[in-house]
């Protein structure tokens, strides 16, 4: 029995099982935020006899009450952590769709970005915001060298790779200054574009359903367990560079001299995400090229998250595994650009153009969800410098 | 079931160099699709004539030679008394030369390592090497050793300015149109290009810089310890050239040489001396490019931070001879007049009971624990008394006893061989001898142990377990010895070569004193044969280099693994050529935290390691602030520098594991 079922950040704990973030229970400092555990039978008893020995006659009546402020984002800072993640959910998983065209030998996953169609109400058009197309099976073969030359290192990247299994935040927190008690919204935002880009990528990885290298050879042995779903696009990499670079427009966006004049944060934090994903490729679990595929989505979903939290562009992108030349490793400086936060809007090999970006412009009658504006006011607001305030 | 019989190679007694032999042999069994594909590196020593005269003379076998374009022409040209030459060369070839009634003109035959086509360059054009003009204060730093990292950032000058002049790595593919017969090398103008190119927002992007050279890359399973986040080489690079890079260091160039890694994995010893001799070689040419204001060449101080366990150890041996085959007063770069030192760690198989000495004519049980899943072969070389005249064969008897029960015996007669075959007739292991002429002039009786594992179980495999060799003579006078050396073979760390260490394990080994205490040097009265005393490297004979030996700071002890003189005497009662290391230097911080805290494979980081090998680097960084001015030997030196920043060692003076005594250098 539970009387207040929301109360504690535990809800959080639901939210973790679902998307598998469980390295968000290293994160379980966030149960001090919450009132004592009421879990409890003997406190339910106690309530009850403390009920009955005290109540007495029933008053008639209590007084006047207002109704709640409805659709409010003012409720929101009242509710448990882990319902204001349920309703993040909600706004944003309606946002993209996810559709599988197979075009002759090039099956095509499309992840579409929902939009107002002009002068109706609830009528809605899409545009194609991803388009990914997995590489041949004799481009994976050809990247099985890198993945076996990879396994090399892995005693020296074991313990990365051991932490790295769950979502990574912890990792970032050693770049930004993210922590529980400083960063509360900022830490729900990047789990709130965590558990929406969990079921993108997901969605992604069934269509096209790429195998893993332990599918390619009895010799690789990852040195942890394959998961059951497709290698590309690397979910790890879309996570690593989604949240890496929604860090980096928090920082950036904070104004500070310290993270906007050289934009060394950015690098650091783009370094740290490429380091997770190609980690995945040293324990034997991932191919360079779906870092490469992973990375693109991440740094597109990136920019979908701030749009819908603040308006503005959104980016398209495209990857045709067909054209990267899998003889190369993975490297993000050839996707994105910290300078001006920007993904590079093509990429080529000698097969030809293996990916492409562009910016897209917001539709004039796009309103920005109030849910997810107030969560990223709150995270932004987390940022300020507070020194800055007394000036 | 095993039994011994002669030698199957009816050619045995002709065989100048068994251990070559031996392996080459086993390579042929483990790879048996085409060995005589495969290319090794190969050190010859020629006797009374040039290259030039070589190459011709084994024009016969012109398809399996590649003779390194680092010697140029005049090189070539050049005649020696005795002239150690690396090459690379396929199977064919090896076997002609490994005869001593070769016509080639080669005395000696060190084999090196398989070295993997890919990484050889036949096309490779010689070049002429541009004089630079450096400052007056300038000493040249040269770094020859595993995995340097030259990105790092003590390395550099400036974000996109290194302080590496060259870097020879072995182990990366050839460029069309490149300089090198093996690996790369990579001058200061394309090392700043990368860097240049790795470097994002200010920021290198050392992964990206180590791709683009090529010194790691992981599709071709070319993988430099550089790309781990510790490698011996950036450690010792940074101890003895590393400066901050914002001092903006311009007086310490470096040029280095990398081996290649597998080579490294192998230890086998001398396996790496015949790469090691190519990459001195280079560098000697490199080093000489630097020319002060008055026009000489600027000093160089030398590096090599490993060591070996095989070889005469008398100070003859082929490595002992390098140092002096370029700078002795007869050497190759005499005219040039180039001031250089070369500092070299003593060793760290004080306590790995390798080395033991059999004396007089009572008869000497040893027993040689090889290991089981060892993948690499075991070698054990037996250095009988000094022997000019070659009047003395026989001398010694040595009888061999597998743990299956067989036993097979020879004396030390050069080309007496008894091999122990398999029920299937194969070679499993050989018991030889052979005479090592030259400066050396010695008998060396070898025993050498097939592996006893293979991964997909090849034949042959020897039986692990305890060997029993046992010498005697009834003609060795009290005080002539034989010394008895087991070759290095372990799995270093992060290595993947399967290589277990074989040891003695006699019984009489006291390795504690009465307070539980490993004890560092042979307890007084012992009649135990396994020595510390004189476990030395076998590269650290020779007279001239400096040869460091490691403390513990904080118990200011020698460290117990340091290794320990004196030599083996030429003549029984004379002076060694040398008593032990001429100095020690901090190689541990205490004996729970070992090792010293220095570069790590980024920029930035930072790793432990331990041993004399972290020790003589501290020493090179010394030496380069005094070899300017020093107007006597690197010896004489080394008595100063102890002299003048003592480290004080409890015990007092012992020469033998510490020379001089303990440097305090701070770093």
């Amino acid at each position: 029995m539970s009387i207040f079922p929301e109360n504690a950040y535990n809800a959080y704990n639901a939210y973790n099982a679902y998307n598998a973030y469980n390295a968000y229970n290293a994160y379980n400092a966030y149960n001090a935020y919450g009132a004592p555990s009421n879990n409890n039978g003997l406190l339910s008893g106690a309530f009850l006899t403390t009920h009955d020995g005290i109540t007495g006659a029933q008053l008639d009546p209590v007084g006047p009450i207002r109704p709640g402020a409805a659709n409010d984002v003012r409720n929101l800072p009242r509710l448990a952590a882990g319902v204001r993640a349920a309703i993040y959910q909600a706004e944003l998983g309606p946002t993209v769709d996810v559709t599988f065209e197979a075009d002759g030998d090039k099956p095509q996953a499309v992840l579409w970005r929902r939009a107002e169609e002009k002068g109706r109400r609830r009528a809605f058009v899409y545009d194609r915001m991803v388009e990914m197309t997995a590489p041949t099976v004799e481009q994976f073969q050809t990247q099985m060298a890198l993945v076996s030359g990879y396994a090399q290192i892995r005693p020296d990247r074991s313990a990365e790779i051991m932490t790295q299994v769950s979502a990574p935040l912890p990792f970032y927190t050693t770049i930004g200054f993210i922590d529980p008690a400083r960063t509360p919204y900022t830490i729900e935002l990047l789990h709130a574009a965590l558990g929406f880009a969990t079921a993108v990528t997901q969605r992604m990885k069934y269509a096209l359903a790429v195998k893993r290298p332990v599918l390619f050879s009895p010799q690789i042995q990852p040195m942890i367990a394959t998961p059951t779903h497709g290698s590309l696009p690397s979910g790890h990499a879309t996570e690593a560079f989604l949240m890496a670079r929604l860090i980096w427009k928090l920082l950036a966006g904070s104004g500070l001299p310290q993270y906007t004049e050289n934009e060394y944060w950015g690098e650091m934090l783009m370094r740290l995400a490429a380091r997770i994903a190609t980690n995945r490729t040293v324990a034997g679990v991932h191919f360079p090229v779906d870092s490469v595929a992973g990375a693109i989505l991440g740094c597109t979903l990136a920019d979908h998250v701030f749009s819908q939290c603040c308006g503005g562009e959104w980016c398209a992108a495209s990857f045709e595994g067909a054209n990267f030349d899998a003889q190369h490793d993975f490297d993000w400086h050839q996707i994105y650009s910290v300078k001006g936060d920007q993904m590079k809007s093509s990429a080529r090999s000698g097969l030809g153009t293996w990916m492409q970006s562009r910016p897209q412009k917001a539709d004039p009658g796009f309103d920005v969800p109030p849910v997810l504006s107030w969560l990223w006011t709150k995270a932004q607001g987390e940022w300020r410098d507070i020194s800055l305030d007394v000036e | 079931m095993n039994r011994w019989t002669q030698t199957p190679d009816a050619e045995a007694e002709d065989i100048l160099d068994h251990a070559s032999d031996f392996r080459l042999f086993l390579a042929a069994a483990h790879h048996p699709e085409a060995p005589d594909e495969t290319w090794w590196s190969v050190l010859i020593e020629l006797a009374d004539v040039s290259i030039e005269t070589f190459e011709a003379a084994v024009g016969a076998f012109s398809a399996d030679l590649l003779i390194p374009v680092a010697y140029d022409p005049t090189d070539r040209a050049r005649v020696f008394a005795r002239q150690p030459v690396a090459i690379y060369a396929r199977q064919p070839l090896i076997k002609a030369l490994n005869k001593r009634s070769n016509r080639f003109h080669v005395v000696a035959l060190q084999l090196g390592a398989i070295t993997a086509e890919k990484y050889l360059d036949p096309a490779a054009l010689a070049t002429d090497l541009e004089a630079l003009f450096v400052p007056e204060d300038t000493v040249v730093m040269a770094v020859v050793d595993d995995g340097i990292a030259i990105a790092h950032d003590l390395l550099r000058k400036g974000p996109e300015q290194s302080r590496v002049e060259h870097a020879t790595v072995f182990e990366a593919q050839p460029v069309a149109g490149g300089h090198c017969s093996v690996g790369r090398a990579f001058g200061r103008a394309e090392i700043d290009e990368v860097l240049a190119r790795s470097t994002f927002n200010d920021v290198l992007d050392e992964d990206v810089f180590y791709q683009q050279t090529t010194v790691v890359d992981w599709a071709a399973r070319t993988v430099s310890p550089v790309a781990r986040q510790a490698s011996h080489g950036t450690l010792v690079a940074g101890v003895a050239a590393g400066h901050p890079m914002r001092a903006g260091c311009r007086n310490r160039p470096v040029i280095c040489a990398a081996l290649p890694a597998r080579l490294v994995e192998d230890t086998t010893g001398v396996d790496s001396l015949p790469t090691l001799y190519l990459a001195f070689h280079i560098l000697l040419k490199q080093a000489r490019r630097f020319r002060l204001p008055n026009g000489q060449c600027a000093p160089v101080i030398f590096n090599f931070s490993f060591g070996n366990s095989g070889g005469p150890h008398d100070g003859t041996g082929l490595f002992s001879a390098l140092f002096e085959h370029y700078f002795g007063p007869e050497g190759a770069l005499a005219p040039d007049q180039q001031k250089a030192w070369l500092t070299l760690p003593a060793g760290n198989i004080n306590l790995a009971r390798l080395h033991a000495v059999a004396r007089g004519r009572r008869a000497t049980t040893l027993s040689l624990s090889v290991q089981p899943d060892d993948r690499t072969p075991s070698m054990v070389q037996m250095w009988m008394p000094t022997d000019d005249t070659e009047s003395r064969p026989g001398l010694v008897g040595v009888q061999v006893t597998a743990p299956t029960g067989q036993s097979g015996a020879i004396t030390s007669k050069p080309g007496q061989s008894m091999s122990l075959v398999d029920d299937q007739g194969a070679e499993i292991a050989r018991l030889a001898c052979q005479y090592e002429a030259g400066a050396t002039q010695r008998a060396l009786v070898t025993l050498s142990v097939s592996p006893t594992a293979h991964l997909a179980g090849r034949a042959p495999l020897a039986p692990a377990g305890n060997w029993t060799i046992k010498i005697s003579s009834s003609d060795m006078i009290p005080d002539e010895e034989v010394h008895v050396w087991i070759r290095r073979d372990e799995t270093l760390p992060g290595t993947r070569s399967g290589g277990r260490q074989a040891w003695f394990s006699n019984s009489d080994y006291e390795r504690f004193d009465p307070f539980g205490r490993p004890l560092a040097v042979d307890p007084p009265g012992t009649d135990c044969p396994i020595r510390r005393s004189g476990s030395l490297s076998g590269f650290a004979c020779g007279a001239s280099p400096l040869v460091v030996a490691a403390f513990s700071e904080r118990e200011a002890r020698v460290s117990g693994y340091s290794a320990a003189g004196p030599l083996t005497p030429r003549v029984p009662g004379s002076a060694p050529a040398r008593s032990g290391p001429d100095l020690a230097a901090l190689g541990d911080d205490s004996y729970l935290m070992r090792g010293v805290r220095g570069a790590g494979s980024r920029s930035g980081s930072s790793a432990r390691m331990s041993g004399t090998s972290v020790a003589a680097p501290r020493v090179a960084r010394y030496a380069a602030d005094m070899i300017g001015e020093w107007e006597a030997g690197a010896a004489d030196w080394s008595r100063w520098a102890v002299k003048r920043a003592p480290f004080y060692l409890e015990g007092g003076d012992d020469p033998p594991r510490s020379g001089a005594g303990g440097v305090r250098i701070d770093v």
